[in-house]
């Protein structure tokens, strides 16, 4: 990069691509090339920014020049306005949704400018499919700082002095799982990476995966190095097939540098990992489902009382199961220190967490924000507030299985246990904006019906439970409620919490229970009055 | 000694041993804790939720299903808090089910039924929905109605369980089904026709097929008996209405799938009241076989043996009981006075080999060695062998596979060693004495040649390594097995027939001419008792046939006497195992037939020398043996070479040809080509 005047980042994530970035990408070399100008500049691809509505995006470096929904017509005027004396594009820049004025670089857009991007740092930036992106940036030195002058012992003191917690939605301390894995007697021990994530809606691991996988990788190895794995494996569900690619590149990359495989960085650790693509249903994220998922088995979750995953795992080995966030992490704590990371957050929950912003929100996106930032934050500054001069009803956090929180909850917290007081969850990190025109009662009848599609049928409380729930809910919606609907869905949803074998069951009815907790007479209205007061539901 | 401990359940305080589950030790109290998804003796998985109970100490309830006990534990089954769950759960199975119990064959024996009764459930409170889904009933053994499924899945495991692979779980939350691999029909997919799934299913999902209006559970009256179709011996329950049989479970505890039968024991009974089913003896006149009674053929016949005298021939079965065995022995030796008898034993075993074979508990084998045998629930060779063994296998007993053939069982083997049996045990016992286990001198000395390949090894490693190996032989390789069980384990000497052990031991083994010499030269008379493996009328003088059912040989024979099957007479029988079984007398014999010993006596009468009954003590000395295993030399006995399929479906011909079984045959042929 060093002797390049100029590059040309085009982003190359799913969202970009599917809005033909790869033409626009094909398009800029070619006519660099056959123009002859292409000295001194670069094209190059990158992950995901996060504000793929604003896409296919390109950022030229190094001033940072920001270009939205740029279209392959737009590329000879790219060309022109990277060459000597050119000027930058005024119509492809990103224009402010409120004051309609152009904001001409990436770092003054408030999207940006509120976010504390960490893990997601380098998407966007970084070209995923180069090794050498990653080790310019500082990728690997974590790795070989681990090998060569910390013990395995003294990796996982520095992972729970960071006070990291699980990003798979759980919030386990990390360090505490790796410990126990640790200490789990056997010689043969996995690490998986939990990439499934079946959340409709969300995609943060994934744009982690794609736009710098190699942290996911770095990640893994130093938790192998740390527990003692020989092997590893990345479970992430076919639907993403980008990912998976760039994975695989990465690690056929990394096993050239002789960062996996026999004898890493020359020491006496060996470790390789490989991918395996999930069948693509929510409940496989959940641990002892995945494992029996890449055991072959269909993938139930296995009732308590059992042993951890971190005691009998994988084969019945010690396996360490970690998400694709937690992972990515890793590298930072190792090469910043526990210290730096620990900065972040709140005093229970350290460090960032992504969430995918959608809904009813000016700015939808993936964003990073330290632990504890506020809902308004999150809502207000980064995502813009809610468009057409509505006001906001409602968020729904932790996807189908988190919960409803009502607009005057918009000054908590976010992080696990601020969430979990309020009666939702951190979950996936899907944070749906609601707003005036919203029924909460569909609202809860559509997540709803989303859980019961996805229980795995093998319990009764959640596989007819939950059948039950979304049928009442639908009669609700369509005018059929009946009195004691409420009662039932309060004791269908305190039953089916209690007695699931699984989160996916004792979770299922969070929707309804904060719905019915913070809009309670959106319920009454349905059912009394035959009104949806939104709007929205038919009522026939 | 097993290990106790003491725990208090519903204020009753119990010592069980440790290790047993929460569901047991509270039976033993006297204490039912509902359970829909358990299956006694294999894990819980916790589908049903209704053993939820709460622990002293612990928050939240466990299942009990899959909670060991605990010395000092304290556990409450029936809070508000576990009944309320239990009830909702029911409530909700309730919503989707058809609630047929007026007419439901499962009704009386339904837990489902029983647990709806207590909570006082007329019908669900939630709004109720069918699934609507077809019923399989293309064959004629078990008709699955998925509709009734409360999927707990309790068939696809015990069907996984055994080996046989046929179920599996489809399909997401209310869509959820149990199917076979594509959805298609049972004999399409490699089921077997072993019906464990139907034994498993708590519900009226898997019923069999013939059941509907045949009466149900309480019409019933249980018979525990033992099948003696082939080598196994299963244990067996059989239900009875109005004296007639209308169904056969495996006998094994309720609630438990822990036993097998096959398809033979389960659905062959048909043929007791099949069309070739001999009710009147017959004798050829005129050189056709015409009805008689019972009083001319005896006389026939009686006057026969009496001429024939020493060169007369006894051949039979091995499948025949213990009381039968000795007073055929008695009617040969002392009243007819030839020493010419001998059964098909003789075929595919030395008697010997069966005489020192040992005792033993597959439960309690850590280690199976299977030395010669091809066991196959496929091929209806054994099977109850083959599912046991999968079924220790897949508990985490090793397995290791002697065969000098291909052997479908080898696919669960931890170690499958394929070539010369008597070279391989010959390495086998040298590998061991070198790990140091002591051995008598010659045995050591025979295999000091012997070389050790790496799997051998190996398999030395394990079975040194095991606490209860247990060695199954197929009996000409019988001494070199139990070589290596002087080193270490059990050996048992598997015979083809149900009763071949017991046989051995009641000594109607050969004294005179051998089963194969009585058929090849002329006997003066030949008496052949059962359906022994023959359809060309040997060159006997006089022949005389005496079976259940008519066979091509007794179409052949002179004389023709009807006898009971082995559900219609009373009697004992030794299984492979060591165990002396009891078999009642579970329905009256068809027509005029008798018990094979009832005929044998009634000869003896009309001879003059009238004998007497066989008493248990006698057949208990009989089954007496002291044997003091010693070295003997590894070899292979030569000449027992029968086809073991042919040899088990020649003699169940009748049971195959006069039963729904024949339908199973004839698609399995279909299928096979
Ligand atoms: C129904 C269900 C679905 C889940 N899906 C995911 C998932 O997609 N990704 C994930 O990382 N964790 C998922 N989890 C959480 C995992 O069980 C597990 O806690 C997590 O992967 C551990 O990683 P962490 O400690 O890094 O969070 C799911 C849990 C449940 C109950
Ligand atoms: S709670 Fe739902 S998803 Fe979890 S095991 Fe039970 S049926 Fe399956
Ligand atoms: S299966 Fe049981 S509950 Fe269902 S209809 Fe039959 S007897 Fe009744
Ligand atoms: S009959 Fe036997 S083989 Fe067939 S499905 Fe049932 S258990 Fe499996
Ligand atoms: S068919 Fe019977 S045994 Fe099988 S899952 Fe359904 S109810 Fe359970
Ligand atoms: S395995 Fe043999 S003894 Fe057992 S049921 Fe089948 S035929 Fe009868
Ligand atoms: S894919 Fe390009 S910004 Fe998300
Ligand atoms: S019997 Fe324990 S959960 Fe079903």
């Amino acid at each position: 990069m060093a002797n390049n005047r100029c590059s040309v980042l085009v982003c190359q994530g799913t969202g970009c691509v599917s809005g033909g970035s790869e033409h626009i990408y094909n398009a800029l070399k070619d006519e660099l090339e056959s123009s002859g100008h292409d000295e001194g500049i670069s094209v190059k691809r990158t992950g995901c920014h996060g504000f793929c509505q604003q896409g296919p995006m390109i950022v030229v470096e190094p001033r940072g020049v920001f270009y939205t929904k740029v279209k392959t017509d737009d590329v000879p005027d790219i060309i022109k306005s990277v060459l000597p004396g050119g000027k930058s594009l005024d119509r492809l820049f990103y224009r402010d949704p409120v004051s309609e004025k152009a904001v001409t670089h990436y770092h003054d857009i408030p999207f940006y400018i509120k976010q504390e991007r960490t893990i997601l740092k380098y998407c966007g930036y970084i070209d995923p499919e180069e090794i050498n992106d990653y080790t310019e940036i500082g990728g690997y030195a974590a790795l070989r700082k681990a090998i060569t002058w910390m013990t395995p012992e003294g990796v996982i003191t520095e992972v729970k002095n960071s006070g990291i917690r699980g990003l798979g939605g759980a919030g386990f301390p990390a360090g505490r799982k790796w410990e126990s894995c640790r200490n789990a007697p056997g010689d043969v021990k996995y690490v998986v990476c939990n990439a499934d994530e079946g959340d409709p809606g969300a995609f943060q691991d994934r744009s982690v995966m794609e736009g710098n996988p190699h942290s996911v990788i770095e990640g893994m190895i130093i938790a192998a190095y740390a527990i003692g794995a020989d092997k590893g494996f990345i479970y992430v569900r076919a639907e993403y097939p980008l990912a998976v690619n760039r994975l695989k590149t990465a690690i056929e990359q990394a096993r050239q540098e002789g960062l996996l495989g026999d004898n890493i960085l020359d020491s006496d650790f060996s470790f390789d990992m490989e991918i395996f693509q999930g069948a693509g249903a929510f409940v496989c994220g959940e641990s002892t489902a995945l494992v029996r998922s890449i055991e072959g088995k269909r993938g139930m979750p296995k009732a308590m009382p059992r042993p951890r995953t971190t005691e009998e795992g994988l084969w019945n080995k010690p396996t360490l199961l970690n998400n694709v966030k937690t992972f990515a992490n890793i590298p930072l704590i190792i090469t910043n220190g526990a210290g730096w990371f620990a900065r972040r957050g709140t005093e229970k929950s350290k460090g960032t967490a992504v969430f995918s912003l959608t809904g009813k929100v000016v700015n939808c996106g993936l964003i990073e924000v330290p632990m504890g930032a506020t809902l308004r934050k999150i809502i207000y500054d980064i995502g813009g507030g809610i468009p057409g001069g509505k006001s906001l009803k409602a968020v729904q956090t932790g996807g189908p299985s988190g919960g409803c929180l009502p607009a005057e909850m918009i000054d908590i917290p976010v992080d696990f246990d601020s969430l979990a007081e309020a009666g939702s969850i951190m979950g996936s990190g899907g944070l749906v904006v609601m707003d005036e025109g919203t029924c909460m009662v569909d609202v809860a009848r559509y997540f709803l019906d989303f859980n019961r599609r996805e229980s795995c049928g093998q319990c009764i409380p959640c596989r007819l439970g939950t059948r039950q729930m979304f049928e009442i809910l639908d009669d609700i919606t369509k005018g059929k409620g009946r009195p004691g609907d409420i009662d039932l869905l309060d004791r269908l949803s305190k039953s089916i919490k209690r007695s699931s074998i699984c989160g996916l069951g004792k979770t299922a009815p969070n929707p309804v229970i904060t719905t019915l907790r913070y809009f309670r007479d959106e319920y009454d209205a349905h059912i009394r009055d035959m009104r949806c007061p939104a709007g929205v539901c038919s009522m026939k | 000694m097993e290990e106790l401990v003491e725990l208090t359940i519903d204020g009753k305080e119990i010592e069980v041993p440790a290790g047993m589950n929460l569901i047991d030790a509270a039976e033993r109290a006297g204490i039912h804790i509902p359970n829909l998804c358990y299956l006694k003796g294999m894990k819980g998985i916790g589908a049903c939720r209704l053993c939820l109970v709460e622990i002293q100490g612990l928050k939240a309830p466990v299942i009990a299903c899959n909670t060991k006990v605990k010395d000092g534990m304290i556990v409450n089954t029936k809070t508000d808090k576990v009944q309320e769950v239990r009830k909702f759960v029911i409530d909700l199975i309730l919503s989707m089910h058809p609630l047929d119990c007026m007419t439901c064959t499962k009704a009386g024996k339904c837990n489902l039924q029983k647990y709806a009764y207590d909570f006082e459930l007329k019908e669900s409170s939630f709004t109720r929905k069918k699934f609507g889904y077809p019923t399989d009933a293309a064959n004629p053994f078990i008709m699955r109605d998925p509709d009734y499924c409360i999927l707990c899945g309790r068939c696809a495991r015990v069907c996984n369980e055994q080996g046989t692979n046929v179920l599996e779980f489809m399909g997401r939350g209310v869509d959820s089904r149990v199917i076979t691999a594509n959805d298609k029909p049972l004999q399409e997919s490699g089921c077997t026709f072993c019906g464990s799934c139907v034994d498993a299913c708590p519900v009226n999902a898997l019923l069999e097929s013939d059941r509907l209006r045949k009466g149900r559970e309480w019409d019933y009256k249980e018979i525990n008996s033992v099948c003696l179709l082939c080598g196994n011996g299963c244990d067996i329950t059989v239900s009875t209405k109005d004296g007639v049989i209308r169904k056969i479970n495996a006998g094994a505890e309720a609630g438990s799938a822990e036993k097998y039968i096959c398809a033979y024991g389960r659905f062959g009974f048909d043929c007791i009241e099949a069309e070739t089913r001999l009710t009147v003896p017959m004798k050829r006149v005129n050189g056709e076989l015409k009805d008689t009674d019972w009083q001319d053929a005896l006389a026939i016949v009686s006057e026969k043996l009496k001429q024939a005298g020493k060169e007369a021939g006894f051949i039979s079965v091995a499948g025949i009981g213990n009381e039968d065995a000795l007073t055929l022995k008695k009617l040969a030796r002392d009243v007819v006075r030839t020493k010419n008898f001998d059964t098909t034993l003789s075929l595919y075993a030395d008697s010997e080999s069966l005489r020192n074979s040992q005792a033993a508990n597959i439960d309690n084998a850590d280690l199976i060695l299977l030395v010669g045998l091809d066991p196959s629930q496929w091929k209806r060779v054994l099977p109850a062998l083959d599912a046991a063994v999968r079924r220790r296998a897949g508990r985490g007993a090793k397995l290791i596979v002697v065969n000098s053939s291909e052997t479908k069982i080898e696919e669960a083997a931890t170690i499958s060693l394929k070539g010369d049996e008597i070279s391989i045990l010959e390495s086998i016992a040298k590998a061991l004495t070198e790990k140091g286990i002591k051995a008598d001198r010659r045995l050591v000395s025979s295999v000091k040649n012997a070389g050790i390949t790496e799997p051998v090894e190996k398999a030395a490693d394990l079975i040194s390594g095991a606490r209860s190996p247990l060695i199954f032989s197929s009996p000409a390789l019988f001494n070199a097995s139990a070589n290596i069980a002087l080193l270490k384990g059990k050996v048992i000497s598997v015979g083809l027939e149900s009763n071949a052990r017991g046989i051995a031991l009641m000594g109607l083994t050969t004294e005179g001419k051998t089963y194969r010499e009585m058929i090849n030269s002329r006997m003066k008379v030949l008496y052949a008792v059962g359906e022994v493996p023959m359809v060309k009328r040997p060159d006997a003088d006089f022949l005389i046939v005496q079976n259940s059912h008519m066979t091509e040989l007794a179409k052949q024979a002179d004389v023709v006497l009807p006898s009971a099957t082995f559900l219609e007479s009373a009697g004992t029988m030794v299984d492979y195992m060591g165990r002396m079984k009891y078999l009642p007398k579970v329905i009256e014999p068809q027509g005029e037939s008798k018990s094979h010993r009832e005929i044998f006596t009634g000869i003896s009468k009309l001879m003059g020398t009238p004998l007497k009954k066989v008493t248990e003590a006698e057949v208990g000395k009989a089954a007496k043996v002291k044997t003091k295993p010693a070295f003997s030399s590894f070899v292979k006995q030569e000449g027992l070479d029968v086809s073991p399929q042919e040899l088990i479906e020649s003699v169940n011909a009748s049971v195959i040809n006069g039963s729904r079984l024949l339908w199973l045959k004839e698609t399995e042929k279909a299928i096979a080509v």
